[in-house]
């Protein structure tokens, strides 16, 4: 097996104590470190699909993630100044009203494995505050917004229009337990997602 | 979490049907099914009597090592019995049992001190089983005196605190709750184990009273179990109960049990 398959396994398993010394090894056999973050990211890919098909579950999607986050420990020195290799940044938060933070957080790790550099805005976040975030950060190419209570989706609405309103441009991905795609078309977001491993799929969808 | 696999038991009619029959491929079964349902050790008791008994440990060890390399818990009230069946076994496994009865343990614990053999170790005494929580830990405290002195590492150690009938329990298991408590507290390596279904004698439904005292029991320390592994329910509850005490990082254990088919019908 290569050096890069081993990282591809060791991400997909969720080994984040050996994966930093694998990267390392395959960095020093002459892999480059794009393509090594290309493999790392594929192997997310397919992680985020065994869980969107319930092959997997959450705690072992997790685990995934934190293992790449090793090895792209490693990468990062030696990508510095590179930024050709961000697929660009993605806004994420969870709307005002609402303190829901779990389901948020694992789409922000799926995201940035997809390549992303995320904002976490965190929970509660007043429509407003999306478009100050954008304004705020280089690069931005997605908003991702999350609303878990169905006392809530009115709150995503306004953020969804707030930003549509002030960025017509930009591209806004919803999600959240009572979230439908119907109800993500009536609001005028872009994309909507089932799980944290499609919300992946679906940020580089959009963005492309 | 330790499952020590109970099937292959000579107090057991089926099993004692097929022990009388010379019936290896009924063994051999067991041992097979024991052991992929998660068994650490495999027990083996002939409960037959004395005369044949060791021919019958032997005969019983011989097949399930054929089959399995789990190791095995030799069994018998005969510590004398226990040491001579260690002789059969492939690799070190359980001494089931020694108590502070007569000069058992100097026996037992001289057999295995200087081996990777693990011990369970019964609370009862010459004076027959405590009736209290401080009786129990009394007998404890003696017992690993012999423990010390033999030089047995704790780890080594399954405490049985015995696990008596709940139907004619006043206090429920808070007594039974109490010790494993106690022991847990002077000894955190220390394994603490029972036979489970004890609890529920001369009660119907016996298994959910048995998965009630498995999840208490497990929250007071207990971490060896003597039960039948094939019961998936008993399993599941075990390995959530674990995962419940936050001695599962990421659920881990419980998700890859799950999917090795441990505990799903």
């Amino acid at each position: 097996m290569s050096k890069i398959e081993e990282v591809k396994v060791l991400v997909e398993t969720g080994k984040s104590k050996k994966v930093a010394a694998a990267v390392q090894e395959a960095l020093d056999a002459g892999d480059k470190a794009q393509d090594i973050l290309d493999a790392m990211i594929a192997s997310m890919g397919v992680v985020g699909d065994k869980f969107s098909s319930g092959e997997i579950f959450v705690p072992e999607m997790l685990i995934a993630a934190k293992a790449m986050s090793k090895g792209v420990e490693v990468l990062k020195p030696v990508m510095a100044g590179d930024v050709s290799n961000s697929l660009g940044t993605c806004i994420i938060g969870t709307v005002a009203g609402d303190l829901h933070d779990i389901g948020k957080n694992l789409v922000t790790m799926m995201i940035e494995s997809a390549g992303f550099d995320m904002i976490d805005l965190g929970v509660d976040v007043p429509a407003e505050r999306f478009v100050e975030a954008v304004k705020e950060n280089d690069n931005v190419v997605l908003v991702a917004c999350s609303g878990l209570l169905t006392t809530t989706m009115p709150a995503l609405k306004e953020a969804v229009q707030t930003v549509k309103a002030a960025l017509p441009d930009m591209k806004v991905l919803v999600g959240g337990a009572p979230v439908t795609q119907a109800y993500a078309d009536e609001i005028g977001a872009d994309g909507y997602a089932t799980d944290a491993g499609s919300a992946a799929v679906k940020a580089k969808e959009l963005t492309a | 979490m330790i499952i020590i696999g109970e099937k292959i038991n000579g107090a057991i009619p089926s099993t004692a049907k097929a022990i009388a029959a010379k019936d290896a491929e009924y063994i051999k079964n067991l041992a097979i099914a024991q052991a992929e349902a998660g068994a650490d050790f495999i027990d083996v008791c002939a409960s037959v009597d004395d005369d044949i008994e060791l021919e019958t440990m032997k005969w019983l060890i011989d097949i399930v090592q054929e089959v399995t390399d789990v190791p095995i818990a030799v069994d018998s009230p005969n510590v004398y019995t226990c040491i001579e069946s260690m002789k059969y076994c492939n690799k070190p496994g359980l001494f089931n049992s020694v108590s502070l009865e007569g000069d058992k343990v100097d026996v037992a614990f001289k057999a295995i001190a200087d081996t990777k053999w693990e011990c369970v170790a019964l609370l009862n005494s010459d004076k027959g089983i405590p009736k209290t929580a401080k009786d129990r830990l009394d007998v404890f405290a003696d017992l690993m005196v012999k423990v010390k002195e033999y030089n047995i590492d704790p780890s080594r150690m399954h405490i049985d605190p015995l696990i008596e009938m709940l139907c004619t329990s006043e206090d429920g298991i808070t007594m039974v709750t109490e010790v494993i408590r106690g022991i847990k507290a002077q000894y955190p390596t220390i394994h603490v184990t029972g036979a489970v279904s004890n609890i529920s004698f001369n009660l119907p439904a016996r298994r959910i009273a048995n998965q009630a005292f498995a999840v208490l029991a497990m929250s007071a320390g207990m971490d060896s179990f003597i039960l039948d592994p094939l019961n998936k329910d008993m399993m599941g509850m075990l390995f959530a109960t674990e995962a419940m005490m936050g001695e599962d990082e990421y659920c881990m254990e419980y998700i890859g049990a799950f999917r090795e088919g441990i505990f799903v019908k």
